[in-house]
């Protein structure tokens, strides 16, 4: 036989397609996995930041660390994952051919699942094709597989999750981010996301794109100019920056090449992120036999390339026989009200590029600071549930939750022991703060929060003073004692501070607890801490 | 914009050159394609201009296009279509083969073509790449290739500034006939009339024309081609093999053009897109490693396919229909139509404007086509 | 893609833009102005474009570009950019050395 013949190929080894094999595997499938790079986890290995969602979509772990578990279980369960191994086309009659070493095999399947994720878009300016323009994902994987810093000072492109994500990450890799800009008049992603960086001290120019990158032979600076509600640039208004690299993150679109080849029929949705197979709800394209899941089907994020990815996989099972009916339509039920929960809430399917939304879904207004400049005005702080009244706050340590914004998310209510903080059934509801609850600052909300955005504050700490506990994700970690200035929300020095502990441990993976003493007047402005140490971050 | 004096079915490099010769004379012209400008064999072939090897039928039309048109058709047409005149060697490893090209060497010197068998010797001194085990060939000094691509977009651009009117998206569906005589098209949403149509739809020539009653017996054969990444310039020739298992060449850019078939594509072209087959391109790369093992790590970036229409006896039909007056056919390229693209333009338009071609198209009659015996 | 356009030359002069300077394929080096005089001179389609300027048949075959092109193409002619259809791709989705292709175990 010339052509070896599998029940399944699944091509990707990402999210979607290591739980699509394993889903089918776990049904007793025959499944093999091809995949081009040497590692697999798609983009998971390179995500080093808590996701977010609930535990079944395994919230607060890193990515890279679900990726790993994936690929475990994949193989526990036998199914072939194949590295190295480029699909080059894929066939008539469900043949691929996949280019492995030295050779090309011809590869048949009763089903095939494309799972190929999606590629960065890219941005042209003059001067785009300088050394040092790189793509937000091109950044993440120097950094976060190879080890190498991109560049030194850093513009980024983008203000969605891509863009808020990656830039943290380079500052955590000891880049210094000079500024994030975006065409759009609002921040694109999680305001939690942008919260990070806006601490840190980085500028938000919304309303801005790049106008012209300049350098010999390499980046040596940037202009950005303000462009007005058609698009135009506004003369006059440019601002220039010294950098050696442009980050671009403007979106991802789905690598459907080779579902074009197969001859499905095809649509070109912005909606999705551009050009996608028409898939039915099991990930099913026009041709019988041939899915899609994951990105490649529509962008979303890893979380639901997982769901799609256990879709696609059941409903290959029954086809095949493999699963009874009933089961099946559990399963299905199961996953696709999972999948539903994570695309709820602002950032959801319903909702996206909406500018018009006013309150949350329980009715707390929408900070329009926090998606004009990336973080929240001290007024507003206030009227979220997540933070409670000065009464309370002055009866001893208690968790103040800026989360602001409905996003499916619930690992602060799991952390807490004691009860203090309640998301509830629906997910993307605000955390809410008991104040009755006893918190006893052990700091498991503040390393669950994958926003970063819960902070331990105790205003009975000493007369005139207050600490405040936040999340750490810098190397190497400051010392007690060391003493420095606390930064407000908006990166702005307001006083100064000292540490008064530092806590790591196992179970808050890699997000230290730094616990700062600040004068009691900046219990609810201190929100990060620079060392006088540094020179600068 | 007022009825055209001739309407052409098919956007491909036939239709385009037609026209363009058309409307170089003034003739009102309207092109009627049902996807986009070129789609059809006319951007997927191997971009050869040749006259050996072919029939000799087409010989005369061949040399006649590379004599007279194809030299200055880039600076004519404003468009560098890259065109070298560069000679083609069809290469040989048996005796078998050598008995093959000598055969078409025959043919080719009885028609007045420039064509000799050449040693191996002589060979590598025009191509240091071949490999050792080529024991001959035959040499045509005065084949050559372009591409198909350009040449294509060129006539068609051209042809539109001198005011012909392209309409794409519109799939001709048949001939009307008004009191015996061509009175236009039909299309799926529309009507469109002129008192002259041409058929250069390739393969849907045949359905149209059926529609007034005249077959073209063709078949559509899947071929495949393939091409590289850009390298250093090697080769200026055009090149072939005896046993016909791949052709090509190198284009400006550098990447190399080849195409080749598995012997396998009449039973498999039954299909109605162009997708490529899983077995072909590893089969072409075996047959041009054969030949050019240089070419070993040389990276493939692309393959595609497309159909060729395939007449009874191998040569186009290029004729008024007399039966139907006021329809022309200019189809059945059989797979070797780029080559001779611009000489078919003019003899088309010659045959319509003074009804005498500079070359005689008798051989290409549509009602040709006997039973054997 | 079944839309009828009617590509009549309107006779319309080329109108330079100032950023016509800007690489779009980067593998090919075409530039903006590039693209948008090859559909001055009557390329309507992405394909049309491509093998009239070579933009989208470079080493990555439009994996960069696609968009931006289709996006440039779309301006050019007041349509939506999902108005404007990528042309198909093709095996292999890799670049592929010939030895290796050759290389498929389906040698009579």
């Amino acid at each position: 036989m010339l052509m070896k013949r599998y029940e399944l190929i699944v091509i990707g080894a990402g999210p979607a397609g290591l739980c699509a094999a394993i889903e089918a595997a776990a049904n007793g499938m025959q499944v093999v996995v091809y995949d081009e790079n040497s590692r697999p986890g798609g983009q998971l290995f390179k995500q080093i930041h808590k996701f977010f969602g609930s535990k079944e979509h395994k919230a607060k772990e890193r990515g890279f660390r679900i990726g790993e578990k994936l690929l475990d279980e994949a193989r526990e369960l036998g199914v072939e994952v194949v590295l190295n191994a480029t699909v080059m086309g894929v066939f008539e009659n469900k043949e691929i051919t996949v280019m492995i070493e030295d050779r090309v095999e011809h590869i048949k399947g009763n089903e095939i699942i494309i799972a190929t994720g999606a590629s960065e878009n890219m941005l042209p300016f003059p001067g785009w094709t300088l050394p040092g323009v790189i793509g937000a994902g091109a950044a993440q994987t120097m950094m976060n597989l190879h080890g190498i810093k991109p560049g030194n000072k850093i513009l980024m492109v983008g203000s969605g999750n891509v863009g808020l994500v990656v830039g943290f990450q380079l500052i955590q890799a000891g880049c210094r981010l000079e500024a994030i800009i975006d065409a759009s008049p609002r921040v694109g992603g999680y305001g939690v996301h942008a919260s990070k960086l806006a601490r840190l001290g980085v500028p938000f120019y919304m309303s801005n794109t790049v106008k012209e990158a300049y350098g010999e032979g390499s980046v040596k600076g940037v202009s950005i100019v303000e462009v007005d509600k058609n698009w135009q640039q506004v003369a006059g208004s440019e601002k220039t920056f010294e950098v050696d690299t442009i980050c671009i993150a403007v979106g991802l679109s789905p690598m459907s090449q080779l579902a074009k080849m197969t001859g499905c029929i095809m649509e070109d949705s912005p909606a999705k992120g551009g050009l996608v197979p028409v898939c039915n709800e099991y990930g099913e394209t026009s041709i019988p036999g041939i899915y899609a899941a994951g990105d490649v089907s529509g962008i979303e994020e890893a979380s639901s390339a997982m769901l799609k990815g256990r879709i696609a996989g059941s409903a290959i099972s029954y086809n095949q026989g493999y699963l009874e009916e009933n089961i099946f339509k559990e399963n299905q039920a199961k996953y696709r009200s999972s999948l539903e929960q994570l695309r709820e809430g602002m950032f959801g399917h319903k909702n996206k590029g909406r500018t018009d939304l006013l309150n949350t879904e329980e009715g707390f207004e929408i900070s329009l600071n926090l998606l004009e400049n990336g973080f929240l005005a001290d007024v507003e702080i206030a009227h979220y549930p997540g933070v409670v009244s000065q009464e309370r706050r002055k009866q001893g340590i208690v968790p103040v939750i800026e989360c602001t914004q409905n996003i499916p998310c619930n690992p602060c209510q799991d952390a807490c022991e004691k009860g203090c903080i309640k998301v509830g059934q629906v997910i993307t509801n605000l955390p809410i703060i008991d104040g009755t609850a006893k918190c006893t600052g052990c700091g498991m909300c503040v390393a669950a929060c994958s926003g970063q955005a819960i902070f331990l504050v105790n205003e009975d700490y000493a007369p005139g003073y207050a600490t405040v506990g936040l999340p750490y994700e810098f190397r190497p970690l400051p010392q007690i004692g060391d003493k420095g200035i606390a930064l407000d929300r908006s990166g702005k020095a307001v006083g100064e501070a000292e540490v008064i502990s530092i806590k790591s441990a196992k179970a808050l993976d890699e997000t230290a607890i730094l616990t700062i003493k600040v004068s009691e007047d900046l219990s609810m402005k201190a929100r990060f801490f620079k060392s006088s140490k540094e020179v600068s971050l | 914009m007022s009825k055209p004096d001739v309407i052409i079915v098919g956007g491909g490099v036939i239709s385009c050159a037609i026209a363009y010769y058309l409307a170089k004379a003034k003739v009102k012209v309207m092109v009627l394609e049902k996807e986009e400008i070129g789609d059809g064999g006319s951007s997927r072939n191997g971009g050869g201009v040749r006259q050996s090897a072919r029939d000799p039928r087409e010989i005369p039309i061949a040399m006649y296009a590379i004599n007279n048109l194809w030299p200055t058709l880039s600076e004519e047409l404003g468009v560098d279509i890259e065109y070298h005149k560069k000679g083609n060697l069809r290469l040989g490893k048996t005796e078998e083969h050598l008995r093959v090209l000598q055969h078409n060497v025959n043919l080719g010197l009885k028609a007045g073509l420039e064509l000799k068998m050449v040693s191996s010797a002589e060979i590598h001194e025009l191509n240091p790449y071949v490999s050792e085990e080529v024991i001959g060939a035959s040499y045509c000094p005065t084949d050559g290739h372009a591409n198909p691509m350009k040449t294509t977009l060129a006539f068609y651009k051209r042809a539109r500034e001198l005011g012909t009117q392209f309409i794409t998206g519109e799939t001709v569906k048949s001939v009307i006939l008004k009191k015996g005589k061509v009175a236009g098209v039909k299309t799926k949403e529309n009507t469109y009339e002129a008192p002259l149509v041409i058929l250069a739809a390739g393969m849907d020539s045949r359905v149209i024309a059926n529609s007034v009653g005249i077959d073209i017996p063709m078949q559509k054969i899947l071929l495949e081609a393939l091409i590289t990444e850009a390298q250093p310039i090697m080769f200026p020739q055009m090149l072939g093999t005896a046993a016909a298992d791949f052709y090509g060449h190198q284009t400006d850019h550098g990447s190399f053009v080849f195409g080749g078939s598995t012997s396998l594509e009449n039973y498999v072209s039954d299909v109605e897109g162009r997708e490529t087959k899983s077995i072909t391109a590893p089969y072409i790369c075996r047959a041009i490693l054969g030949y050019f093992p240089c070419l070993s790590k040389v990276n493939i970036i692309r393959t595609w396919a497309g159909f060729i229409d395939e007449s009874a006896d191998h040569v186009p039909v290029l004729s008024k229909v007399d039966e139907v007056p006021g329809l022309v056919l200019t189809c059945g390229f059989s797979g070797h139509g780029f080559g001779i693209s611009p000489a078919i333009g003019l003899l088309i338009s010659e045959l319509i404007i003074k009804d005498k071609p500079s070359l005689s198209l008798e051989a290409f009659k549509y009602d040709r086509f006997k039973p054997k015996g | 893609m079944n839309k009828i356009t009617d590509r009549t030359f309107t006779g319309e002069e080329f109108v330079s833009h100032r950023d016509d300077s800007v690489i779009i394929c980067r593998c090919e080096e075409i530039s903006k102005g590039e693209i948008r005089r090859a559909v001055y001179d009557g390329m309507r389609t992405m394909s049309e474009v491509k093998r009239y300027v070579r933009a989208g048949m470079g080493l990555c075959q439009g994996q960069t570009c696609s968009r931006l092109v289709k996006n440039i193409i779309a301006k050019e002619l007041g349509l939506k950019p999902g108005e404007v259809e990528i042309p198909t791709p093709r095996s292999p989705a890799r670049p592929v050395s010939m030895e290796i292709y050759a290389n498929d175990g389906m040698k009579k």
